[in-house]
């Protein structure tokens, strides 16, 4: 939606927050390109919640194991530029909310599961990653690459008279 | 301009600058952003700088000895200890074995020289130290771990033959065996380093440097305890296959395979338990109160091994005096092979606090305050010790206080930590030394006064009484 | 019968006829190792067991996570990048290790998990290096197993040849039998009911592992971090071979029987009972024997599984 769009500063402030999600991926994106022997199957091991069993086989499975690490890491890291860039910003949007889902059904705080991953802080079914998907709703909703990002530019560049 | 970021844009006007329909303020809006991937790119690359940087210097340390100048070593002595040494050797950057000499040709010798194989040295075996000295061109180095009574006569003519020398302690089973060593170092002006690894142990030093010189925890240090027991266990032996011939045993000093075997126990090869393993913390005794022993007094005995082949004694329980600027320090030590009770420590007890340490790094150093001497809060700040861990105030079970106990003090801990095996550091040390790059940290007339204190206990033993030392006793 | 009572289950059975084995012990490793040996000189075999001891004194000082000065204790806080030089054994052990690694699928991992593939081993240069951070290695489920190799190998060298050497009897390792008989009497039971036989072997030139639930104990899964569930016991057997005089001239690394069925009786708590088969199948010689949990509905009845054919120099009877 183009129309009935927020005042200038909350979307000076939602482009903030859109630059810091994006930065946020990009690095989570190039950190596991860069290191030498990254693989989610750590990560996927540790599984718990109701879908444990799935992401336990995705680590058992050396292709899929694969393929999940390949679109892992290079999807984070398309994901990361293009919210910094603003740049089709809702797709990108769309790939970061799907990755933070997959992220906290691997490990949700849910009372009565047992963490095996030490983690920081104290959470209650909400934690880190429950709050960079709201954030990211936020994002898709609001089209701050419209405002302030090249998604502003490519609009302007197909608009039609 | 201010306003709501509106989307519908104005068809490009005349005297707009911009891309076709987008005007220059969609156009700047729309890079806004751009700046935060350059501001990535160079924060990222920082990061990569630090991290590579830190992984360099965590890689230059083993393995990469391009750097380091190659010293060619010969091990003379390939028993029990010339193995332990090996086994610290093999994990320095920058030695090469040349040769091995040791007169077990069939079993230690070969040992050694395949385990150097492994390792891609190729050293070449001798029997004979002599030959070795002769044909060996390029040699540096030699590391002497053969029996006490042999120490003397190999390290002065290795270091004759223009070789740095490290000897395993004791430094001889005779005070005239240990003046022609410091001689010969003199003479020649080769190193000569005596293996009381302790004075390189991190742990070791930090306590003396820092604990004791420098903050002086302890106060005044008034009486030292200190100990090594070991278990019962039979003699050793050798495997039947490889048993020497006699008349090679007997050129070497060897009665006997058994003798061979158990030196230690003999009178003119060894000293006993209390020369093998009070050597080395008697050592530590002077070192901590830089002073040498003014008396000793010593009762011993062989109180439970076969006299026959056990010709010093299995049990020995001594009492040093020292004189120290502080004032007069009474040291108690002492050995036995029957029992292992508490292992080996020494016990250092001042006015103010106390320090129990051992060369074990399962059981490291502990110190504790008395309760009524200055808080160590600012050694803590800085690392010296560790904050206390606190003692249970312990339940009295009948009402009254006992007055006789005190409450247990606070024990703190040292955080250095040795990571390498035991012997390394010093021979690192020596080696760092050969380098130009060090100062050794027991050259030989400083093992030579821990000599003239140790020897003197079986002579002390013998005399049944007390023995005065004199300070000349410990200058050459 | 008379029996040493185990948590491995292992036993030596002494029957009526007993032969002359000497028996020295030591603690190690958090646990007694044993010789038994036959030998006419009882000083001698004393001294021959004692420098086996020692041998095994000095690679726990080298394999021990315990110790802080250990090679196993440096590797282990190595950062990403960081490198260090290890001894011949410790070298050999990781090898072992990561060759185990790789044949059960990572269901022995002396990392638990914690990225075993990350550590690159170089063994021409015996540098091990880690490539990433946080790598442990616990070398708990095949020291014992290597100990009691090398010091039947000792053993061998003093000329004992009629003797069987045991680390807390999770890793027993028979060499020859004692005169005029096929072998070391052995027996399997179930830990949880020692008293109870599930099989009695003759063993000579074989490495036995056991891995049981021990009090308190518990193997790790790597892949869950959490307690193996499912299996009571597993015993794996390989057959010992005999060093020929040929392979010992040159430089291939002596066969670690006990190590392997050390490494293998833990992975075998955790692999699937068709992994193991397939295993057992394709490697003559390899056996194992699993005591699964008990059927909730079935009353008492302890099945034990068998798997992999007949080696030499060895003969049971299932009780």
């Amino acid at each position: 939606m183009d129309e009935g769009k927020l005042s200038r500063w909350p979307m000076i402030a939602i482009t903030v927050l859109r630059v810091a999600v994006g930065w946020h991926f990009l690095y989570e994106g190039i950190a596991k390109l860069s290191s030498p022997s990254w693989s989610a199957a750590g990560y996927l091991k540790q599984a718990r919640g109701p879908f444990a069993e799935l992401f336990k086989w995705l680590a058992n499975n050396p292709n899929q194991l694969a393929n999940a690490d390949l679109i892992t890491m290079w999807g984070l890291t398309a994901v990361g530029v293009l919210l910094i860039l603003g740049l089709f910003t809702r797709l990108a949007s769309l790939g970061a909310i799907g990755f933070i889902l997959l992220f906290y059904l691997c490990n949700p705080p849910f009372v009565g599961y047992f963490y095996s991953i030490p983690t920081e802080g104290s959470y209650l079914i909400v934690n880190k990653n429950l709050v960079e998907l709201c954030a990211l709703l936020v994002i898709l909703v609001t089209g701050s690459g419209t405002f302030a990002g090249l998604d502003r530019i490519v609009h302007g560049l197909i608009r039609r008279r | 301009m201010a306003g709501d970021g509106e989307q519908d844009k104005k068809p490009a006007q005349a005297g707009n600058k911009g891309l076709g329909r987008l005007s220059r303020r969609d156009v700047l809006a729309g890079l806004s952003t751009v700046p935060a991937l350059g501001l990535f790119g160079y924060a990222w690359n920082q990061q990569h700088k630090y991290q590579q940087a830190k992984a360099d210097a965590a890689a230059a340390s083993p393995g990469a000895a391009a750097n380091v100048q190659e010293i060619n070593i010969a091990l003379l002595g390939a028993g029990a200890q010339g193995q332990v040494l090996t086994d610290s050797m093999l994990r320095i950057p920058g030695l090469r074995f040349r040769a091995v000499c040791d007169v077990w040709t069939e079993y230690n010798q070969k040992r050694v020289v395949n385990q150097l194989k492994k390792f891609n040295h190729s050293p070449n075996a001798y029997e004979d130290y002599r030959e070795m000295l002769d044909k060996e061109k390029e040699l540096d180095a030699v590391v002497i771990a053969t029996p006490d009574f042999w120490h003397s006569r190999h390290a002065v003519d290795c270091l004759k033959a223009g070789k740095h020398v490290y000897c395993e302690k004791e430094m001889s089973n005779r005070l005239e065996g240990a003046r022609a060593m410091v001689a010969a170092a003199r003479d020649t002006g080769k190193l000569l380093q005596i293996g009381h690894q302790r004075r390189s142990n991190p742990r070791y030093l930090h306590c003396y440097e820092k604990l004791l010189r420098e903050a002086k925890l302890l106060g005044r240090v008034v009486t030292i305890s200190g100990q090594w027991n070991r278990a019962l266990a039979p003699d050793l032996g050798a495997p039947d296959r490889y048993k020497i011939p006699e008349p090679r045993l007997k050129q070497y000093g060897f009665k006997d395979m058994h003798q061979f075997r158990n030196w230690r126990w003999y009178r003119g090869l060894g000293g006993g338990p209390i020369v093998d393993l009070g050597s080395h913390q008697i050592d530590i005794y002077g070192w901590f109160l830089g002073a040498n022993p003014t008396g000793v007094m010593a009762s011993g005995g062989t109180l439970y091994h076969d006299p026959a082949t056990h010709e010093w004694y299995d049990t020995a329980m001594v009492v040093y005096d020292f004189d120290t600027p502080a004032g007069p320090v009474k040291a108690f030590y002492q050995t036995q092979t029957t029992n292992g009770s508490q292992g080996y420590f020494e016990n250092f007890m001042g006015d103010q606090g106390t320090l129990l340490i051992s060369e074990s790094e399962v059981y490291g150093a502990k110190l504790y305050r008395d309760p009524n001497a200055p808080a160590w809060d600012t050694w803590v700040q800085q690392g010296y010790i560790t904050a206390p861990k606190l003692q249970e105030i312990k339940e009295k079970t009948e009402g009254v206080t006992d007055v006789r106990e005190s409450v247990s003090p606070d024990e703190h801990k040292v955080s250095i930590v040795l990571r390498d095996p035991y012997h390394q550091p010093h021979l690192q040390n020596f080696f760092d030394t050969v380098r130009g790059k060090g100062k050794l940290n027991c050259p030989a007339e400083v093992a030579y006064e821990s000599a003239v204190a140790v020897l003197k206990v079986n002579e002390a033993i013998e005399a049944k009484s007390r023995l005065a030392f004199r300070p000349e006793d410990f200058r050459i | 019968m008379d029996r040493e009572r185990t948590d491995s289950g292992v036993g030596i059975a002494a029957r009526g006829d007993r032969f002359d084995a000497r028996r020295f012990s030591h603690e190690a490793m958090a646990t007694v190792f044993e010789v038994h040996a036959v030998h006419p000189d009882e000083r001698y075999a004393a001294q021959a067991a004692q420098a086996a001891f020692e041998l095994v004194d000095r690679l726990e000082g080298e394999l021990s996570r315990f110790r802080p000065n250990s090679d196993i204790a440096r590797i282990n806080h190595l950062a990403a990048g960081g490198s260090t030089r290890v001894g011949a054994s410790t070298m050999e052990c990781l090898v072992i290790a990561r060759h185990m690694f790789d044949l059960t699928a990572g269901a022995f991992d002396v990392s638990i998990g914690s990225g075993l593939p990350s550590l690159e081993l170089n063994p021409e240069g015996f540098l091990v290096r880690a490539t990433a951070d946080g790598v442990q290695i616990d070398l708990g489920g095949i020291g014992k197993g290597y100990a009691v190799d090398r010091m039947a190998d000792l053993l061998g060298e003093w000329g004992l040849e009629r003797a069987l050497v045991h680390g807390g009897f999770s890793s027993v390792l028979a060499l020859e039998a004692p005169a005029g008989r096929d072998g070391w009497p052995l027996t399997l039971s179930d830990p949880a009911d020692p008293s109870r036989v599930l099989a009695a072997l003759t063993v000579r030139q074989m490495a036995l592992g056991a891995s049981g639930m021990r009090k308190g104990g518990h193997i790790v899964d790597p892949f869950t971090g959490e307690p193996a569930r499912g299996r009571r016991a597993a015993w794996v057997a390989v057959p010992r071979p005999t060093v020929s005089a040929s392979a010992a001239a040159t430089d291939a690394p002596p066969p670690r029987a006990a190590a392997v069925t050390d490494a293998l009786t833990t992975a075998f708590m955790l692999m699937s009972l068709e992994a193991i088969e397939a295993l057992c199948n394709r490697s003559p010689g390899l056996e194992a024997w699993m005591l699964p949990e008990p059927d909730a509905d079935l009353m008492g009845q302890v099945s034990l599984l068998h798997f992999g054919g007949n080696g030499p120099g060895y003969t049971s009877t299932s009780s």
